[in-house]
């Protein structure tokens, strides 16, 4: 069974940075969102939000994780 | 329902308090009973992820479960009696909860059909006129979403599987849990005519087709066509289920027996 590489980003309050707080390993986005949740359920997250590690697209850098990603398509 | 008027409990005639009573014990067991069934999952489900969320599920439920045995002293009845000193054949939770689930695709049709047949019927009495629901279920049907979610995606993928065993598996749990879960939200004896008049909740009808329209295209995915289950026809009226009751070993830790002489007040 193929799981995908989901970062995990959240904000404590409205006016906070958006921050990377971690990633899920997951079968696809609606299970990314139940394992975000309740994985890194240690905030009272005012906002939180997943993407696939392989939709970002990386600026400047192509050897980073989340090149990686990309190129592994995962 | 008949109207949105709080419930005066204080007086409901005797067959009002009996049936309100009894639905509270099915959520309130059946909740404890699935935090349990969840809490065997937290080692060995198929990744960590899924443990962890196994793991906050198992918590979800035993709170839901505080609460629920909790508004029982609305009716004059002490909590810790009922949650640590009842024996197993007293406890009412719906019937496919009383063995532990034998694999993960028997887990994933629980939380499929047992645990939304149970935010179906907490969904109901959220919108009806006992206080205690009204303000204590809202947040437990916002936490029964995401399990929604989780059980929905899991039911799809093993639906979609190429392994026949894991196909085979999940519908036969599924046809297994259907008939006792569609009786009891689907009850229409005195007692559940009782709480549709009083305003508490819905008819079994209503609940039924709640739970049909909510499962039916899942479980479509799965072989499994929940309008041609039938409800199963053994009904304890007194615990709103089948004659059955949950195993000891699962009761006994719902109790804490082990250690409740540990236990300081």
């Amino acid at each position: 069974m193929r799981e995908y590489v989901y970062d995990v980003f959240a904000r404590k309050s409205r006016g906070d940075q958006l921050a990377h707080i971690g990633y899920v390993d997951a079968l696809d986005d609606e299970t990314a969102r139940v394992y975000a949740w309740k994985t890194y359920d240690e905030e009272n997250w005012f906002e939180m939000c997943v993407v696939r590690r392989s939709d970002i697209i990386p600026v400047n850098r192509d050897d980073g994780p989340f090149s990686r990603g990309r190129e592994e398509g995962r | 329902m008949s109207d949105l008027t709080l419930l005066d409990v204080g007086k409901l005639d005797d067959a009002t308090r009996s049936a309100l009573r009894r639905l509270i014990l099915t959520l309130a067991d059946s909740k404890r009973l699935m935090g349990i069934r969840y809490s065997d999952w937290l080692l060995g489900s198929p990744s960590i992820e899924t443990g962890i969320a196994a793991s906050s599920m198992a918590q979800d439920e035993w709170g839901h479960a505080r609460l629920l045995y909790a508004m029982l002293k609305d009716l004059g009845e002490d909590p810790v009696v009922v949650e640590h000193e009842r024996p197993a054949k007293a406890y009412a939770s719906v019937d496919p909860l009383d063995a532990p689930f034998p694999d993960w695709a028997a887990v994933v049709a629980g939380m499929t059909v047992v645990d939304v047949a149970l935010a179906v019927a907490l969904d109901a009495c959220a919108h009806g006129c006992f206080e205690p629901a009204t303000t204590r279920v809202p947040k437990m049907c916002a936490e029964e979403e995401f399990h929604r979610s989780l059980a929905f995606a899991w039911y799809r993928r093993l639906a979609a599987s190429r392994s026949d065993e894991a196909r085979g598996l999940l519908r036969a749990a599924t046809e297994a849990m259907l008939p006792a879960t569609l009786a009891w939200l689907g009850a229409d004896d005195a007692a559940a005519r009782a709480l549709v008049d009083a305003g508490v909740t819905q008819s079994g009808a209503e609940l039924s087709a709640s739970f049909r329209d909510a499962v039916g295209d899942v479980l479509r995915t799965g072989s499994v066509d929940v309008d041609a289950m039938a409800p199963a026809t053994a009904w304890d009226a007194a615990r709103a289920r089948g004659p059955g009751h949950p195993d000891e070993e699962a009761v006994e830790r719902a109790r804490g027996d082990r250690n409740r002489m540990l236990f300081v007040e």
